[in-house]
């Protein structure tokens, strides 16, 4: 099916690229480029046409088009328009003496983008008026001079939503590439920083920006994402979503094994240790790989805080991982199969909570799952005003209500809860969909073979993951295959003068001065102060302060 | 499957948790009485000496899995029947630790579930990884080694908080003489687990160093047999020989003893769940033996071949015996009557006509 489809797209898009040949090109008589260009696009009303006169005694017809709304009024009207207007007597003059290539001489002496090109290929310049370049069209020659006015209104740069941090920087990418690069650039001073643009997807002709530090990046990891990407025939690349199905290693698997981010500290952290990046014109969601398991555990916030509250962060992290993917089926597995091994008080209240209840653990557990997992759905994607009925409704009267009408044990009600808000300590948002998805295959489990399909499902679970690559790294290294040296920045975070590759903390801080005296910088102002010291007796100066 | 090599932590892993599979939770060489924990280390110096056999024929073909040297060695007339006869018997020790493992669950906690059920689900997720690679299984087993040693470590540090160990038990040591734990070794322990070892002669072309693999999965075999031994001497200095030789599985009530203030007992779920993993890797071993030697003796790709496999070794657990007692009674007989048929003669007529060809073939001086 898919690959009927598949073949279809390229049958047609070379059905459109025939007609394409086919279809009126620039003409020499200007009044008919612009008509084919026009009826290209259909007769568009946001196709802004300028015609202006270039010379005075032999003037020469040519005109300007661009996209209102794609393209930079002001570049337009002052560099491109305005410089074709401005003081055309003299180089007319020139022109109609010595009669070079008007175009060429456009080019070096009047405009005054900072980017212009003579194209004469008819796809590259609808691509290029389509992308909100201006394009001039001279009457008497065939080919249009490209002027890069890109612009109109974009969002600017605030804060990253999904993924927020208490300390750390506080930009978050938007959906122009073009500002995503930079604000990465901004980062990384180096030349070592490489930059590959394409254009991907047969109708949206979007832009795509893969970038890596070379010398740093495996060479091979590159070529195979360069690869990749080439080989995308889709007519549709709207979001980095889209390039990620299509790149990544495995379809079927609830994990993601390509790690997705929309701040620029994170991809540069990321460029620096040797991974690819991928932009994608239109999303603030810049793609990362390759992204192991440990990976989606991190957040930009652990290397901006002390590495011991790091590491006791990350922690937190693989625990409610842990309790998201086991905790209804650990506690359906007790109280099913292994009712032994609760504590005997515990049990009896258990179970006299159980008695009104008419359903097993097992029924409850679905009920409850299911209705968080709906109120969870509608919490996200409803109209901010509404989203305080949701979770009055929802925590409140859904919580205490059904508990009260005898439905679900309140200990029920707590082992849920408790497993929702687990799913939100986990940084990335993809890694924690995976452990609800799989969460419920525990459930399943549990519930019918208890703590023997529990651990069966692990085994299952860890070996799947074991069977996952993201090019080429297994997925879950460093833990399997075991490499003790990259432990440094896995659950643990070491101090970074620890996670500087072959360097001796000595090498790194050697730099560093060392203090022996303490000074407060406002000596003067303390002047006073410091003559009495001095009167008292020779102290040293800390000692002095201290007091 | 042909070019997957595998690193030497995997295989060591593998080894550990394929050795102490079933054997951990049994009650291991208790024809010994309270000397059982010795036996166990006999049985392992036997099953080494057994290991190096076979070492000494790896090293001769170190890329051909055993079917395959058997018919070198022997001739395709006589070496195709030797190959298949190995494979059936892969699959059966599959099919009796497969039937092993899940009527102890049964035992220990499922009552109400139909063995057939708790086998399939068992063999079916051992399929499922063995369908993704026999590099998958050894990168599991990776994991799970350490979750098994920490469970390990937990248990014994609860056993000795809640003071439930008392050592006098394993006293005195020797007590018959050296007599019933001979007998021991010679009836079981040599055999099972390090006997069970040959089917590592079908895995070992994976090592990734010809050289230092032999060494490490020996290795993991000592290590296994120091773990059994302790965990045999600590049922029996906390349940006394006496228990430990009439219970099945002498670990669960060992731990079960571990009781701290009256919040923390009863974790024998801990013991199910080492059941659970060493009983799922023994299987797969064996079931990863018997595939490879099909593969490679019929020359079928190898992912075709799981699931009919799966099928064989279900059902060759569920009819092998009508009772569990039929079949202890029989895994017994066959421990001394057909294994050493298969562990220590074959491999030694192998081990002889290398031994032969590789004199008769070597490049003489002058």
């Amino acid at each position: 099916m898919d690959t009927k489809r598949r073949t279809g797209r390229q049958l047609k898009s070379a059905d459109s690229a025939g007609s394409g040949s086919r279809a009126p090109r620039l003409s020499e008589v200007l009044a008919e480029s612009i008509e084919n260009i026009q009826g290209e696009l259909g007769y568009s009303p946001d196709l802004k046409v300028r015609k202006v006169e270039i010379g005075v005694e032999n003037p020469v017809q040519a005109a300007a088009l661009h996209l209102s709304g794609l393209a930079d009024k002001t570049s337009v009207n002052e560099f491109v328009v305005g410089s074709l207007l401005l003081n055309t007597d003299g180089w007319a003059q020139e022109y109609e003496d010595s009669s070079p290539d008007l175009p060429a001489l456009l080019l070096s002496r009047i405009l005054e983008v900072g980017e212009a090109e003579v194209q004469e290929d008819w796809n590259d310049i609808m691509l290029a008026v389509l992308s909100g370049d201006t394009a001039i069209l001279i009457d008497g020659y065939t080919l249009a001079i490209i002027c890069e006015t890109r612009g109109g209104e974009t969002r600017s740069v605030e804060e990253s939503s999904s993924q927020m941090v208490v300390r750390g920087p506080k930009d978050g990418f938007v959906e122009s590439v073009g500002t995503n690069v930079s604000l990465i650039r901004r980062r990384i001073r180096s030349s070592k920083l490489r930059l590959e643009f394409m254009k991907l997807g047969t109708e949206t002709k979007t832009h795509v920006a893969m970038m890596y530090m070379k010398e740093i990046a495996n060479e091979d990891l590159v070529e195979e994402v360069r690869e990749r990407l080439n080989r995308i025939a889709n007519e549709e690349v709207l979001e980095s979503g889209y390039l990620e199905e299509l790149i990544q290693d495995k379809t079927f698997t609830p994990f993601p094994t390509i790690y997705n981010t929309e701040r620029p500290d994170v991809v540069a952290g990321n460029l620096l240790e040797g991974r690819v990046v991928v932009i994608v014109d239109g999303t603030p969601f810049v793609l990362i790989l390759p992204a192991v398991f440990t990976q989606f555990f991190q957040s930009a916030e652990d290397y901006a805080q002390r590495f011991d509250i790091a590491i006791l962060m990350r922690i937190v992290r693989y625990v409610s991982f842990i309790v998201l993917l086991l905790g209804p089926s650990v506690y359906i597995a007790f109280t099913t199969y292994h009712y032994e091994m609760i504590p005997t008080t515990l049990l009896i209240n258990l179970l006299s909570q159980r008695e009104n209840v008419p359903f097993p653990a097992f029924v409850e557990a679905l009920l409850m799952e299911g209705a968080f997992e709906i109120l969870r759905e509608a919490g996200v994607r409803m109209p901010r005003a509404i989203g305080q009925t949701v979770s009055v409704v929802g925590a409140l009267i859904l919580g205490s209500a059904v508990v009260e009408a005898g439905i679900i044990t309140p200990i029920m009600v707590i082992v849920i809860a408790l497993t929702g808000i687990a799913s939100f300590a986990i940084p990335a948002y993809n890694m924690a969909i995976a452990g609800r998805i799989i969460r419920f295959a525990f459930l399943l489990l549990a519930g019918m073979f208890g703590f023997y399909g529990i651990t069966l499902g692990l085994i299952v679970l860890v070996a799947h993951m074991n069977s996952l690559r993201s090019f080429g790294l297994p997925y879950l290294s460093p833990f399997v295959p075991l490499s003790v040296m990259d432990q440094k920045d896995t659950i643990l975070r070491l101090p970074v003068w620890l996670m500087e590759p072959g360097q001796s903390p000595q090498q790194i801080r050697a730099e560093m001065p060392e203090f022996k005296q303490v000074t407060s910088g406002h000596e003067s102002e303390l002047a006073p102060l410091i003559k009495k010291n001095e009167n008292r007796g020779k102290q040293p100066k800390g000692e002095g302060e201290a007091k | 499957m042909g070019k997957v090599k595998i690193g030497l932590l995997q295989f060591f892993t593998l080894t550990v948790l394929f050795e102490l599979g079933t054997a951990l939770v049994v009650n291991l060489g208790m024809n010994a009485g309270r000397d059982a924990w010795m036996s166990i280390l006999i049985g392992c110096l036997a099953g080494l000496v057994m290991f190096w056999g076979y070492v000494y024929l790896y090293r001769k073909h170190p890329d051909m899995p055993f079917t395959a040297y058997t018919r070198k060695l022997l001739g395709t007339t006589a070496g195709t029947p030797v190959a298949v006869m190995y494979i059936v018997l892969y699959m059966n020790l599959a099919g009796r630790d497969l039937r092993d493992g899940s009527t102890m669950l049964a035992m220990a906690t499922m009552h109400n579930t139909p063995l057939f059920i708790l086998s399939m689900l068992m063999i079916l997720s051992s399929a499922y990884v063995l369908h993704k690679g026999l590099e998958v299984l050894t990168r599991t087993s990776l994991m799970f080694t350490i979750i098994v040693l920490l469970i390990g470590v937990f248990s014994l540090l609860l056993l000795i908080l809640s003071g439930s160990i008392k050592l006098f038990r394993l006293l005195p040591v020797l007590e018959n003489g050296i007599g019933p734990v001979m007998d021991s070794v010679v009836h079981q322990n040599y055999m099972f687990p390090f006997g069970e070892m040959i089917c590592f002669t079908m895995l070992m072309p994976y090592l990734s160093d010809v050289k230092k693999g032999p060494w490490v999965i020996a290795a993991g075999m000592l290590i296994s047999a120091l773990l059994l031994s302790a965990t045999m001497a600590l049922n029996i200095s906390v349940l006394g020989a006496d228990i430990v030789e009439r219970s099945p599985l002498p670990l669960m009530p060992t731990i079960s003893k571990i009781s701290i203030s009256d919040f923390i007992q009863r974790v024998d779920i801990f013991v199910v769940m080492v059941l659970i993993i060493g009983v799922f890797f023994k299987v797969s071993v064996f079931f990863a033996a018997a595939l490879i030697g099909i593969s490679e003796l019929f020359n079928l790709p190898y992912r075709r071949m799981v699931y009919p496999v799966t099928l064989m070794i279900l059902f060759t657990s569920m009819l092998d015996a009508r009772s569990f007692t039929e079949h202890l009674n029989e895994g017994g007989r066959l421990l001394y009557t057909v294994y050493p048929l298969f562990m220590i003669v074959i491999p030694v007529i192998l081990i002889i006509v290398t031994a032969i060809r590789s004199y008769f073939s070597a490049p003489r001086p002058g």
